[in-house]
């Protein structure tokens, strides 16, 4: 039994199983189904690719596959752009008691919900809004910004988003670097960007690597920045899907979407598994 | 570190960008709450509180706060009590397959609510399971859970071992040693998954949509008035869920960053 010279319980299977059976009858189980759903049609028993065929004959299903991975993608390179120079800004020239203060300034706005953030920024940038009243005010035009329920509208919404995670996984990775590399670099002759070159942008690429697949997948899943930035016009996948339940109810189809997004979600997930089995390899 | 001043300024300059960029449109909003015009546009009119005044008064918006809360609580509760014993036993124990448990638990982190939602949907409508609230609740536990897992294992794990074991040696049982060692050691850590779970279960729409019918959620009223035509109303709403969520975010991550007395 339980020994004061062992360090681990004598049962964590009671501990873990609960939460096990939580993902495996409510998680993992309804996915599969849905899979399984996508693979068969209402007009056809057994198993069927009528689904997929659909989807890619259709000019319409298919364009809102490409514009999803599009406005993941370009979400993602913003966002990386300007998480690392603020990662970097947070990291190694604030003090550290003004570090935390920074933090919270990014962080907290995030945690009220994605709807009211994105119907906040319809205020600011709708052609009545304020930014466009400023400029006709100021220069007495009838100025429309014409930027509200586009695409680039849904991807400005959602690099926000993207940046504060980008910054925040590179800045936890950035704060661990060994500070003595760096002063060998400044030693060796380099100066401030050949340290970030060959010492920090290395060691930052696992956090980068995090938030960056976190980033894409929340970007070609959210259905609310789409819908109140960037419109009906131009639906991303999580818009049709959702217009498929609402009106014509064929599941197969709503399932068809669901799985092509597990498909494009397993792929970004990729690069996150080798950053996983290299930290692993190296600690 | 040889980092000279300009690059420092316009770094510097670069974060009061973001930050700036990041407060602007909820600063308008709040702005917009007290206006009495009801078009939302320059210039402002302020001066009114009839907008506070008509979320306290309107009772569909009680009805769906109402509901949140207590959904979120429940949710809260939940994805804690589960989310402590997994953590807890994960990082005492040599099991096999340790690592691949871990990932499958945190699973959710890496897919959108949108898959959550309509797979949950899809697969109650075949068990022939109604679309309720009960079903939200389980569904929102799935997405809190890995959050739970994550933040509880890291203060676990750096509880010193020898606490526990003198409790065992002491004759406590290990449900015992837990109550008594474990539980008080992470008690703020504890608090900050509750409160943080609490905050995203409560923001929580895309699973709450698919998995009711005619069960209102607070974020659920706010989708519906926005799609259904514009009420200033939202404006103030908005306001006092984003003061009511930053405030108990914040209280989380400070809570995370205090130390526990050992």
């Amino acid at each position: 039994m339980k020994t004061a010279s062992s360090s681990t319980i004598s049962n964590p299977w009671v501990g873990i199983l609960p939460a096990i059976l939580l993902m495996a009858g409510f998680f993992a189980m309804p996915i599969a189904y849905t899979i399984g759903l996508s693979f068969s049609s209402d007009a056809n028993q057994g198993f069927t690719l009528d689904n997929y065929r659909t989807f890619f004959s259709e000019d319409r299903l298919f364009d809102a596959l490409l514009r999803t991975q599009i406005l993941g993608l370009s979400v993602v390179a913003i966002s990386s752009l300007i998480a690392f120079p603020l990662a970097y800004y947070l990291a190694f020239v604030l003090t550290p008691a003004w570090r935390t203060v920074c933090l919270f300034i990014l962080v907290a706005p995030f945690w009220t919900s994605f709807t009211i953030r994105a119907f906040s920024w319809q205020l600011v940038l709708s052609d009545t809004g304020v930014i466009a009243s400023f400029a006709s005010m100021l220069t007495g035009l009838n100025i429309s910004l014409g930027f509200l329920y586009t695409m680039a509208a849904a991807i400005f919404g959602l690099s926000l988003f993207g940046v504060m995670l980008i910054t925040l996984m590179i800045y936890s990775v950035m704060i661990t670097i060994d500070r003595r590399l760096i002063e060998a670099n400044t030693v060796l002759g380099g100066n401030w960007w050949s340290a970030f070159r060959e010492v920090i942008l290395p060691l930052s690429l696992p956090g980068w690597t995090i938030g960056a697949v976190l980033t894409f997948i929340i970007a070609v899943g959210d259905y609310a920045v789409p819908a109140l930035l960037g419109g009906g016009f131009k639906p991303v996948l999580a818009q049709v899907m959702l217009s498929v339940l609402k009106g014509t109810y064929d599941l197969p189809i709503a399932a068809t979407f669901a799985s092509i997004l597990v498909i494009l979600i397993l792929a970004a997930c990729t690069p996150l598994l080798l950053v996983v089995r290299s930290v692993r390899m190296q600690g | 570190m040889a980092i000279t001043a300009l690059p420092r300024r316009l770094l510097g300059l670069l974060f009061m960008t973001v930050v700036a960029i990041i407060y602007l449109p909820i600063v308008v909003m709040a702005i917009f709450s007290f206006s009495s015009s009801r078009f939302q546009t320059l210039p402002f009119r302020v001066g009114t509180v009839e907008w506070y005044v008509r979320v306290f008064t309107d009772g569909q918006y009680s009805e769906g706060f109402l509901n949140s809360i207590l959904l979120a609580s429940a949710v809260a509760v939940t994805a804690t009590a589960i989310g402590f014993a997994c953590a807890y036993s994960l990082v005492n124990s040599r099991i096999p397959g340790k690592t691949l448990i871990t990932l499958f638990v945190l699973a959710p982190l890496a897919v959108p609510l949108l898959l959550v939602g309509i797979s949950l949907r899809l697969y109650f409508a075949e068990l022939g399971i109604q679309p309720s609230l009960w079903l939200v609740w389980i569904g929102q536990v799935l997405y809190v859970l890995p959050l739970a897992v994550l933040n509880l294992r890291n203060r676990i794990a750096q509880i010193p071992k020898s606490h526990e074991e003198a409790s065992w040696a002491l004759g406590a049982s290990q449900l015992r040693a837990i109550g008594d060692v474990v539980l008080p050691a992470c008690r703020f850590a504890l608090l900050a998954t509750f409160i943080l779970t609490f905050t995203f279960a409560f923001d929580e729409f895309v699973i709450a949509y698919f998995l009711t019918n005619f069960s209102i959620t607070l974020p659920i009223k706010i989708w519906t008035t926005l799609v259904t035509g514009f009420d200033p109303t939202i404006n103030a709403l908005g306001t006092i869920v984003f003061l009511f969520s930053m405030t108990l975010g914040i209280a989380a991550q400070a809570l995370f960053m205090r130390k526990d007395v050992r």
